[in-house]
């Protein structure tokens, strides 16, 4: 695994915090798709009943990754689901970077899943995608 | 006196604190904190940094404020408060908050603990089975497309025209529970597919519903508890803390990124990309405030379905109808909200987030039930202290725009409230105390313990002794739902 996050405790205090990084812009995307996907809910109680093809483009990477965090946040609202798997590819062609990705998930059951945080929205604050030397990272704030 | 800024703060009397204009470059007006010398100095450094930074926005009158229970935000640090002249100045969904009209409300009842308490059991569970509450949660109610463009145009009164509700509940609520100038054509298709399913549901986070008594020794203003319904006598009484769900969050997220690109054409620039803001004369600004209202008159409706819900729990319980319970709304009031409002400069735009407009007794605005006595204002504490009843004065009108706190304040991280304490054992603890929690998830309800917010009592004496708000009744918790 060329990923890693950590949650941050002391930057939202009413909120959720996390940092991801990895070894490219892609294992970042990665990184950060699963501190959301934890965030919300334990992604291994969660089955796979549920699946969803995304596409998205963008020339700024920074853009693309928040775009495509907000939208797991509005699928789980839309579809009412949570997900046990996001598995996506990031690519560039020319100026613009397209993420494909598939959200795998299901249905919202409290019986069976180990529920977390209802997250409302991928806030802006803090958010930074960087490159320092070899490593990427992303800091991503939630509104909970 | 040592506090968590570098920042020069005044004192201008033992409730209020000024920053002067000088202490930040870019600053309009002066920044006031409204605290104890106390609570003044437990306050994070994002409030003091956050207040001045809108202090910097462009058309804002007299002050940035801050209300006792502030803390670190997006944008505007909760408790914030700023007015901006319609002409000149901007609306900013960062002054508003992701969840817009997020509010409280709360319904009496002629119950008393004595008659509640051998049934209390049964009825956290029947309140827990009406009322859904956490992650994922979708409401009984089935809409199509243009009947959600209804409840965005119509608010509460949709809810009441429809049977969820009592016309009388109407006017016991901030603008009637309906306000004017909302466009459903201003909100996107995203927003509208994820809040669609969410009406009559409780959400996560700090919302909840309490069950609580008022006892006569905490009642502080008898005239007024009773001209609002409130009698004492161990009376059970209702209180909800909501807002519009994931579709006023959606609402927000859109409109930042819209303004974050329309600032450039405007030339704003902000000290915080959460403060990202339009004139609110542009196309965008209005925009933004048409969708914002939608969100607002959604919100009103959720607490109104959520009512609607409650009301026939009780009458489940205990065989009688609501209304034979006296099961009437207090009030409700938003406390995520801008709203266009007359004060001696002219018409502003009032920006609330985490603050509670209220009007006193002079305020042509409210309806009959408040025109002798001021509006009612509630605040919500954390589930394990209890929360307060206050009324609004004319002190706050001319001070404050109008506006005062809502609610304790968190001072602990979610993560720290978790390691100190687990959601089995609080939960237990609370039962012991008398206090009945159900909970979709007990990490959530670790998140919530009593410990991670503010003395609310503090936070409500710093608003009295200032005058911007009284002191009715405290409120104190026997069961509590949360997501």
């Amino acid at each position: 695994m060329a990923w890693s996050f950590q949650f941050l405790e002391e930057i939202a205090l009413a909120d959720i915090a996390f940092e991801a990084e990895g070894e490219s812009v892609e294992e970042v995307f990665r990184g950060a798709t699963q501190a959301l996907l934890e965030s919300m809910a334990n992604p291994s109680t969660v089955s796979d009943g549920w699946e969803r093809a995304i596409e998205r483009s963008d020339t700024d990477q920074s853009a693309l990754l928040f775009d495509w965090l907000s939208e797991l946040v509005y699928w789980k609202d839309a579809a009412g689901v949570v997900f046990r798997e996001a598995p996506l590819t990031l690519r560039q062609e020319g100026e613009v970077w397209l993420l494909h990705a598939r959200l795998i998930g299901a249905p919202v059951d409290y019986q069976t899943q180990e529920l977390h945080a209802d997250v409302k929205g991928v806030t802006k604050h803090l958010y930074e995608l960087k490159q320092t030397g070899s490593r990427w990272s992303v800091r991503v704030v939630l509104d909970v | 006196m040592k506090l968590n800024t570098d920042m020069t703060v005044n004192r201008i009397t033992d409730e209020i604190w000024e920053i002067p204009i000088s202490e930040k470059p870019g600053m309009l007006v002066p920044a006031r904190i409204y605290a104890t010398q106390e609570i003044l100095q437990a306050m994070d450094s994002g409030v003091f940094d956050q207040v001045t930074n809108v202090a910097c926005l462009p058309g804002i009158s007299r002050y940035a404020l801050c209300m006792p229970d502030g803390h670190w935000g997006y944008g505007f640090p909760i408790g914030g408060v700023a007015a901006f002249d319609v002409r000149d100045g901007v609306i900013s969904p960062g002054g508003v908050g992701y969840d817009i009209n997020c509010g409280m409300r709360l319904i009496r009842t002629d119950l008393t603990l004595e008659d509640v308490q051998p049934r209390l059991e049964r009825l956290m569970t029947e309140l827990f089975r009406k009322v859904p509450a956490g992650v994922g949660a979708s409401g009984f109610v089935r809409l199509s497309g243009e009947e959600f463009g209804r409840v965005m145009t119509d608010g509460a009164k949709w809810c009441v025209e429809r049977g969820y509700g009592w016309h009388r509940d109407l006017i016991r609520m901030e603008e009637g529970g309906c306000i004017e100038g909302a466009d459903p054509a201003s909100v996107t298709d995203h927003a509208v597919k994820r809040g669609i399913n969410q009406l009559g549901t409780l959400g996560s986070g700090n919302h909840y519903l309490e069950v609580q008594v008022v006892s006569n020794d905490r009642i502080f203003d008898p005239a007024t508890a009773a001209a609002f319904g409130i009698t004492g006598n161990e009376q059970i009484v209702v209180m909800v803390h909501c807002g519009s769900r994931g579709f006023g969050h959606q609402v927000a997220s859109d409109y930042l990124k819209v303004f974050e690109k329309s600032m450039r054409r405007y030339g704003i620039s902000v000290k915080d990309q959460q403060l990202a803001c339009a004139p609110f004369r542009s196309p965008e600004g209005q925009e933004y405030f048409s969708a914002m209202n939608c969100a607002a008159n959604t919100a009103f409706a959720n607490r109104q379905v959520i009512t609607h819900q409650i009301r026939e729990a009780f009458e489940t319980v205990f065989g009688q109808s609501a209304e034979t319970l006296g099961m009437e709304l207090v009030y409700d009031v938003a406390h995520n909200i801008a709203k266009v409002e007359r004060y001696p400069e002219g018409d502003l735009l009032v920006h609330r987030k985490g603050a509670t407009r209220a009007f006193g007794p002079g305020s042509a605005e409210l309806p009959e039930p408040f025109r002798q006595t001021g509006q009612p204002v509630i605040c919500g504490g954390s589930m394990e202290t209890g929360s307060y009843l206050l009324v609004g004065t004319d002190r706050a009108v001319s001070d404050t725009f109008g506006s005062t706190m809502h609610g304790a304040g968190r001072t602990m991280s979610r993560a720290q409230a978790k390691r100190t304490v687990r959601g089995a054992e609080l939960q237990q603890q609370m039962k012991q105390r008398g206090i009945l929690v159900k909970a979709v998830s007990m990490s959530g309800l670790a998140e919530e313990a009593g410990l991670a917010y503010k003395d609310i009592s503090e936070v409500v004496e710093s608003v009295d002794r200032a005058g911007i708000t009284k002191k009715v009744a405290e409120l104190r918790p026997i069961g509590n739902i949360k997501g």
